[in-house]
C-alpha cells in the first residue's frame, strides 16, 4: 500500500485534530436534528387512514427513493421485443445494481489522468438527475 | 489585587457555606429530628391509647402506607411531577459530600506521602496498562496519521450517515418502548406516541426525517467515491460492503414504512413487494417470503418489524465495523 504513506507534513494525528474536526461536523448535524426535533412537536410527521384491504386508495405509490423504479415498471409497454414488459422493467434495474455492486472488479485500471473523473462525474449526474426525473414524474402522475 | 487571592477566596466561601448550613439546619430542625410527633395518615384502632403510654410498644399496630393512586401512565404523559427531584438531591448532596471527603484524603494524603498528589485518572490507567499493556497499541491507534486532504467537506458524507445511524438507533429504540406490531394496535400505538407520550412527535420526526437524510447522505457518499475513483484496487472489498450497507439502508426504509400500518403504509408494501414479485422465476418466492402468504397481512407487520429492529440493524452493525476496519487499514485514498 504505497499510497496511504504520505509525508508528516501533509498529516495531522487522528487524535485530538481529526477526531475534533468530526466532532464539530457531528455537532452540526446534532443541530440539525434538535431542529427537526422542535419542528415535530410543532407539526408532527402525522399519520394517515388506518389501513383498509379492501378499499384501494386512488393514487398508490411506494416510498419516494422506489418511485422512480416504479415508474418505469409502470411506464413501460407491455410487450417489448417479444419479452414481457414487467419482467423488463425489474431484470434492468436488477443488472444496474449487480454492475454498481461489481463494478471495482469491471473498471480495474488505474487513474491516469483528471480527464476520468469528469467523465465520472457526467455518468453520475446523468444518473442522479434521470432518476431525479423520473421520481418527480412519479410523484406528479 | 493581594487582598482577593485565592486563599482568602476559600476560606471566605467554606465561612458562607458553614453559615448557610447552620442556618438551613436550624430552621429545617424539626424535619431531621426522628418522631416529631406527626401522626399516621390513616387511623390505627390504638393509636391514642399507644399514644397515652397505656399500650405496651409491642401492641402498637404500625398503620400501613396510604394506597397510592395506580396511574400507570402518569410519567408517560409527564403528569408525574417530582420523580427526578430526589434523585437529583442524593446526586446533588451525594456529590458535594463525596467531594469533601475526596479533599479530605486528598490533603491529609498529601501530607503523609510528602508527595504531589496523583489523579485517579492516572492511577486507573497505570493500574490497567500494567496488567493488559494497553497504552501502546492505544496510542498507536489514537495517533495514526490522517492526510490533511481528509478535510474537504466531501469526505465526511460517510460519517454522516454512520451518525446518522446511530441517531436512527437511539431513537428507534425509544419508539420500540411505546410501538405495538400488531394490525390491531400499530395505528393506535403510533396516534399514542404522536399525541401523548411525552416529546413522542418530536422523537418520530427526528426517526422519519433522519431515516430520509441518511439514505440521501449514503447515496451522496456513494457518488462521492464513485467519482473519486476510490474504489479501486485494493479497495474493492470496501466498495462492496458500501453498496451492501445502501441495499440495507434501502431496506430498513422498505420495512420501516409499513410499521404506521396506514392506508399509505399498507399499500406502498404491496406495490413495493409486487415489484419484487415481477421478478422472473423467484419472483414468487420473493413474493411470498416478503408478505408471509400472498397477500399483505398482520403476519408481514410482524416480519418487517423483526427485519426493522433485528435483523437489518446486526446486519448493518457488522457490515459497518468491517467497511471502518478496512479503511484504517488501507487509509484514505489518495485523490489524483
Amino acid at each position: 500500500m504505497p499510497e496511504t504513506e504520505h509525508a508528516p507534513e501533509d498529516t495531522i494525528p487522528f487524535f485530538p485534530d481529526h477526531v475534533r474536526t468530526e466532532f464539530f461536523v457531528v455537532l452540526g448535524v446534532l443541530a440539525i436534528v434538535v431542529i427537526i426535533a422542535i419542528a415535530g412537536l410543532i407539526k408532527p410527521v402525522g399519520i394517515g387512514e388506518p389501513a383498509d384491504p379492501l378499499n384501494t386508495p386512488l393514487h398508490v405509490k411506494p416510498e419516494w427513493y422506489f418511485l422512480s423504479l416504479y415508474q418505469i415498471l409502470k411506464k413501460i409497454p407491455p410487450m417489448v421485443l417479444g419479452i414481457e414488459g414487467k419482467v423488463i422493467g425489474v431484470v434492468i434495474p436488477i443488472i444496474l445494481v449487480a454492475m454498481v455492486f461489481l463494478w471495482p472488479f469491471l473498471d480495474r485500471k488505474p487513474d491516469k489522468s483528471r480527464r476520468v473523473y469528469w467523465i465520472r462525474l457526467a455518468v453520475s449526474i446523468i444518473a442522479v438527475i434521470t432518476i431525479i426525473a423520473l421520481t418527480i414524474w412519479g410523484e406528479v402522475s | 489585587m493581594r487582598y482577593f487571592s485565592l486563599k482568602r477566596l476559600g476560606l471566605l466561601f467554606m465561612l458562607v457555606i458553614s453559615i448557610g448550613l447552620l442556618v438551613f439546619i436550624t430552621t429545617h430542625a424539626r424535619a431531621f429530628s426522628p418522631g416529631s410527633g406527626n401522626p399516621p395518615r390513616s387511623i390505627s384502632p390504638n393509636w391514642d391509647l399507644a399514644k397515652a403510654g397505656a399500650l405496651a410498644p409491642a401492641l402498637v399496630v404500625t398503620p400501613p402506607p396510604a394506597a397510592q393512586e395506580p396511574c400507570l401512565s402518569c410519567h408517560i404523559l409527564g403528569q408525574n411531577k417530582g420523580l427526578w427531584t430526589p434523585l437529583a438531591r442524593w446526586v446533588l448532596f451525594g456529590g458535594l459530600g463525596l467531594f469533601f471527603v475526596f479533599g479530605v484524603y486528598r490533603s491529609a494524603n498529601t501530607w503523609v506521602t510528602r508527595s504531589p498528589w496523583k489523579p485517579f485518572t492516572a492511577r486507573v490507567a497505570g493500574w490497567v496498562d500494567s496488567r493488559y499493556n494497553l497504552s501502546e497499541p492505544l496510542t498507536k491507534i489514537l495517533k495514526k496519521p490522517v492526510p490533511k486532504y481528509a478535510l474537504h467537506w466531501w469526505y465526511c458524507l460517510g460519517g454522516i450517515t454512520a451518525f446518522l445511524f446511530v441517531v436512527q438507533g437511539i431513537t428507534g429504540i425509544l419508539l420500540a418502548f411505546y410501538y405495538k406490531p400488531t394490525p390491531e394496535a400499530a395505528y393506535s400505538s403510533i396516534q399514542y406516541i404522536e399525541t401523548q407520550v411525552y416529546l413522542g412527535s418530536a422523537i418520530r420526526a427526528i426517526h422519519h426525517w433522519c431515516a430520509n437524510g441518511m439514505i440521501v447522505m449514503c447515496v451522496a457518499h456513494m457518488l462521492r467515491v464513485f467519482i473519486m475513483g476510490a474504489y479501486k484496487a485494493p479497495r474493492e472489498l470496501n466498495w462492496l460492503s458500501g453498496v451492501l450497507l445502501l441495499i440495507l439502508t434501502l431496506v430498513f426504509g422498505f420495512t420501516g414504512y409499513l410499521l404506521p400500518w396506514d392506508q399509505r403504509a399498507f399499500w406502498a408494501t404491496t406495490v413495493g413487494s409486487e415489484i419484487a414479485g415481477a421478478i422472473p422465476s423467484i419472483g414468487n418466492l420473493a413474493l411470498v417470503f416478503l408478505r408471509v402468504g400472498w397477500n399483505v397481512t398482520g403476519e408481514t407487520l410482524s416480519r418487517f418489524y423483526g427485519l426493522h429492529v433485528i435483523v437489518v440493524p446486526l446486519a448493518t452493525v457488522a457490515l459497518m465495523g468491517g467497511h471502518f476496519l478496512m479503511i484504517r487499514r488501507q487509509g484514505i485514498a489518495k485523490p489524483l
